[in-house]
């Protein structure tokens, strides 16, 4: 689903990967470990254009993304959910899922018809122009309307799902975000993320700054949203014995390239992981 | 009494003007953190503008023009002349924004001419027998109210709900505020945020063209023309906080009132209406030191 290869991206002239190559295979979760300022941050902010790599490819589902825009990004269905969580803290919790589904709703208006028109010659365009104007007036509002109710339906149905996962949010839906705990801020993000219906879930450290009960609730429902929606998820995490713990596999990043990579279980038996991050 | 409150209503009027153009420099300052200079000039613009367009046409196809003008003339400056210098120091911006000023002043006087202009007020309307706009004035209580002070209120009162409308309950409104507030989780969800600063920037413009056409009737059309009105709208909105759209209306309104307070009631030996400005500006300096983030502002301001 997501194959990365000799990924290499830089903040200025500070190189924060040197050649960087992972591979996450469709419905797993794949786990990248590191100590602080290994480049973890930095492989996800380049997979999700955040950050434009200097070289190297990454393609998503069979498709260059490498010299798109993280607005492009997503709306491929790929979300990704950044350090620090991001959150929209002066908004409330019920307006930021309805962002996180923004991309869904955005991308839709007549794109097809937009696709068809920029084909066309110049006079071509300028008939076709004409009779949409003339005729399409109302068969658009027709399709319009439509489209707004599936969509309208659509949302509704993404966020019974995320209220399933995350009862609190539900509870706290017109509470301003930045009033939540660490943890419901985290569901938060976590919610905000999914509202895009991605096949592909960037997450960087879910468990910064939360307390070892509220982690291991999130990653319980980590690996629910994986197993029951199929969501294939990339983490990033410095708590190494939690992300081996739901990973199928994983990578060891070490100042900006692949030291080690290995299934979960390999990965937990090796002398440098056990010595490193697992303590 | 009734001189009192007949100070206040002169002042709610002019006061929303003050807080129409405040809002304009709101509305763009708190997604980039531009303070606008230009923005009274781009309104006096769009208002010389209005009176060419006058000269043929009526005054309600005008508007709607206009104001399409407006929004247009603000996305092609932020597209053409701001998105260039976006992320450089705050100090050049402020410059192009100066520069900005200079170019409208400039081109009004030379393509409209120094010499004041008269501007209308927007002629009478009957909607069921009442009397919408247009000249005269109207008894209410114990003052009399003009009618374009009336028309003032109500464009003022109708562009804030509007607006209210706008950005608490549509998909673009909100992507908006998103925008303002955190601009990579804006981008990670799909929004695109160049696009979401071009259309703050129509929005303000417009906004800014209402309040020019609504104050051309009260101080005659001519360049400097909306200097005056600049200040008020900057104090207005630095009273009401820098980022807060309430702030910058309710700042308006504040300062409408206490100017006309002011200039009626305090002595004529040693200040007067000469001295209105100061006196007004004094008070403002007065809030701030209780208040530095203004009366509604949240975020502590940088220091720029």
């Amino acid at each position: 689903m997501l194959q990365v290869r000799d990924l290499v991206a830089a903040y200025g002239p500070i190189v924060a990967l040197h050649g960087v190559s992972l591979e996450v295979r469709e419905g797993s979760i794949v786990t990248v470990l590191g100590a602080n300022g290994a480049g973890k941050s930095t492989t996800l902010r380049a997979i999700s254009g955040l950050l434009r790599a200097r070289s190297g490819s990454v393609e998503f589902a069979g498709q260059r993304i490498d010299h798109l825009s993280p607005e492009q990004i997503v709306s491929l269905g790929m979300s990704h959910i950044p350090e620090g969580r991001q959150l929209f803290s002066e908004l409330t919790v019920l307006e930021n899922l309805r962002l996180g589904a923004y991309s869904r709703f955005a991308g839709a208006d007549g794109s097809g018809r937009l696709a068809h028109r920029q084909g066309l010659s110049l006079l071509g365009r300028l008939q076709h122009d004409l009779i949409q104007a003339a005729t399409g007036g109302v068969r658009d509002l027709a399709r319009l309307i439509r489209e707004y109710r599936q969509r309208r339906q659509d949302f509704e149905a993404a966020l019974k799902q995320i209220f399933d996962y995350f009862p609190i949010l539900a509870e706290r839906k017109n509470q301003i975000a930045g009033t939540l705990s660490g943890g419901e801020q985290q569901m938060l993000a976590i919610g905000r993320g999914l509202m895009a219906r991605p096949r592909l879930l960037l997450l960087d450290e879910p468990s910064m700054g939360l307390a070892p009960l509220v982690t291991r609730e999130i990653f319980e429902i980590i690996q629910a949203i994986n197993r029951t929606q199929g969501v294939t998820i990339l983490l990033v995490e410095q708590n190494a014995n939690l992300a081996l713990d739901i990973a199928h596999y994983g990578y060891v990043l070490e100042t900006g390239s692949i030291a080690l990579a290995g299934s979960s279980v390999n990965l937990r038996k090796s002398e440098a992981v056990r010595r490193s991050y697992l303590g | 009494m009734a001189e009192f409150w007949q100070q206040v209503v002169t002042g709610l009027a002019t006061g929303s003007v003050y807080g129409l153009l405040a809002l304009a420099i709101v509305l763009i300052y708190r997604s980039t953190t531009v303070l606008n200079f230009a923005q009274g000039e781009m309104a006096m613009f769009t208002t010389f503008a209005a009176w060419s367009i006058l000269q043929w046409g009526e005054y309600w196809v005008m508007f709607p023009l206009v104001l399409v003008m407006a929004a247009g003339l603000g996305a092609f400056i932020e597209r053409v002349i701001i998105r260039p210098v976006e992320g450089a120091p705050v100090l050049n911006i402020i410059i192009v924004t100066l520069g900005l000023f200079a170019i409208f002043n400039n081109i009004a006087t030379w393509r409209w001419g120094g010499i004041p202009k008269g501007f209308p007020t927007p002629p009478e309307i009957h909607v069921t027998g009442i009397k919408f706009f247009g000249e005269g004035a109207l008894d209410i209580g114990p003052t009399v109210v003009s009618y374009h002070d009336l028309t003032i209120m109500v464009f003022a009162v109708g562009i804030m709900l509007a607006l209210y409308l706008f950005f608490q309950y549509t998909p673009l409104g909100l992507a908006m505020r998103a925008t303002a507030q955190n601009p990579i989780a804006s981008r990670l969800m799909g929004i695109r945020v160049g696009r979401m600063l071009t259309v703050g920037w129509a929005l303000s413009a417009t906004v800014g063209a209402v309040a020019g056409l609504l104050i051309a009737p009260l101080i005659l059309l001519q360049p400097p023309m909306m200097m005056g009105v600049l200040l008020y709208a900057f104090a207005a909105a630095v009273l009401g906080g820098l980022d807060s759209p309430v702030g910058a209306v309710v700042g308006g309104l504040i300062i409408g009132i206490a100017e006309n307070l002011v200039g009626t009631y305090t002595p004529k030996e040693w200040l007067g209406p000469d001295m209105k400005l100061t006196v007004t500006l004094l008070i403002i300096v007065l809030v701030l030191l209780v208040r530095p983030t203004g009366i509604f502002g949240r975020r502590a301001l940088r220091r720029v």
